[in-house]
């Protein structure tokens, strides 16, 4: 029944844009950006940021028709484009040039400062971390958990990926020892920083294990 | 006549009768071209939408919507990018209130 009366309103639709105005724009094409490597989150690459004002003057017709999104916050504070045009609903999600979600607030809600937990180069957790992240995981009320490991830029990236990943994995060793659910366990190594590995307070910051609380 | 006009009176009743399946016929021809809001009968800004999960094969989140005529699917992620799969519910099966958004009834 809905098939059927999805096509008859397709059909409509169709009459309908057949009559709409086409719109003929002057888009810019997208200069190369100068070679400077600036790094994100994980990688190194040369991509424009978004809004990069364009340098290029050559210019190419567009014909196409006019689809301006609203944004829609998901119950996790996250943007998604959509858009309605009738019969028909769209959406997607509002990701950054590099991937990387837009959003209004985060679900982190426990970041652990290594530190405090782990001894240097080692991802033992002490006895009285232990039960500091038993009592956590147990007042969390999370459908699941999302735990990630980072280091500070000190020894060497391969290095700092392995301590990281054995780190969370030794935080989500304990979670489910209380019957937590792990939804995934990662080693960011010293590729998220958190603050600047020039001072000894930023690489504090930066040697952590954050969980994501799934709601 | 007067039977072509009964005939005419009655469809033009049963078109705008609050039959929730026809509700396309009311849309119409858009006098607007604002995608931003719902075009159908309660025109409200599209950020009000009421979104449940979805679990898809591979067991990761996406927010499902149904507002009325209008569906709506878009990943769940987190701050990394990566897909949440939270394994709160078998995959193929979808949660929450994605209903709830429209009071226009839906009974597929």
């Amino acid at each position: 029944m809905r098939a059927v009366r999805k096509q008859i309103a397709k059909a409509a639709a169709g009459a309908l844009s057949a009559i709409a105005l086409s719109i003929v724009g002057l888009v810019s094409t997208p200069a190369p950006v100068a070679a400077d490597g600036h790094g994100y989150g994980g990688y190194v690459s040369n991509t424009p940021r978004a809004g990069n004002p364009s340098t290029s003057t050559r210019t190419r017709t567009v014909i196409g028709e006019r689809y301006v999104p609203t944004i829609w916050v998901d119950p996790d504070g996250c943007e998604h484009w959509v858009m309605d045009d009738g019969a028909e609903g769209y959406m997607t999600p509002h990701v950054n040039r590099q991937g990387i979600p837009v959003c209004r607030r985060g679900n982190v809600c426990g970041v652990m400062n290594s530190d405090q937990f782990f001894a240097t180069d080692s991802y033992h957790i002490t006895r009285h971390g232990k039960q500091r992240l038993e009592e956590f995981f147990r007042s969390a009320s999370a459908t699941a958990f999302v735990i990630s490991g980072h280091t500070d830029s000190r020894a060497s990236d391969a290095y700092n990926l392995r301590l990281s990943l054995n780190r969370a994995n030794s935080v989500a060793r304990v979670g489910q020892s209380v019957g937590a659910r792990i939804a995934d366990v990662r080693g960011y190594g010293e590729r998220m920083p958190r603050a600047s590995n020039r001072s000894a307070g930023g690489m504090a910051k930066n040697r952590r294990v954050e969980i994501i609380c799934i709601r | 006549m007067k039977l072509l006009k009964a005939t005419l009176v009655l469809a033009l009743g049963v078109a705008v009768s609050g039959c929730a399946n026809e509700r396309w016929l009311m849309e119409g021809p858009r006098n607007t071209n604002d995608k931003t809001v719902d075009a159908g009968r309660d025109t409200k800004d599209l950020s009000q939408l009421k979104a449940g999960v979805w679990i898809d094969p591979n067991g990761c989140d996406h927010w499902i919507i149904d507002d009325g005529v209008e569906g709506y699917l878009s990943a769940r992620l987190d701050k990394y990018g990566k897909p949440v799969c939270s394994g709160s519910a078998p995959p193929g099966v979808a949660t929450g209130p994605f209903k709830s958004g429209s009071s226009i009834p839906d009974t597929i």
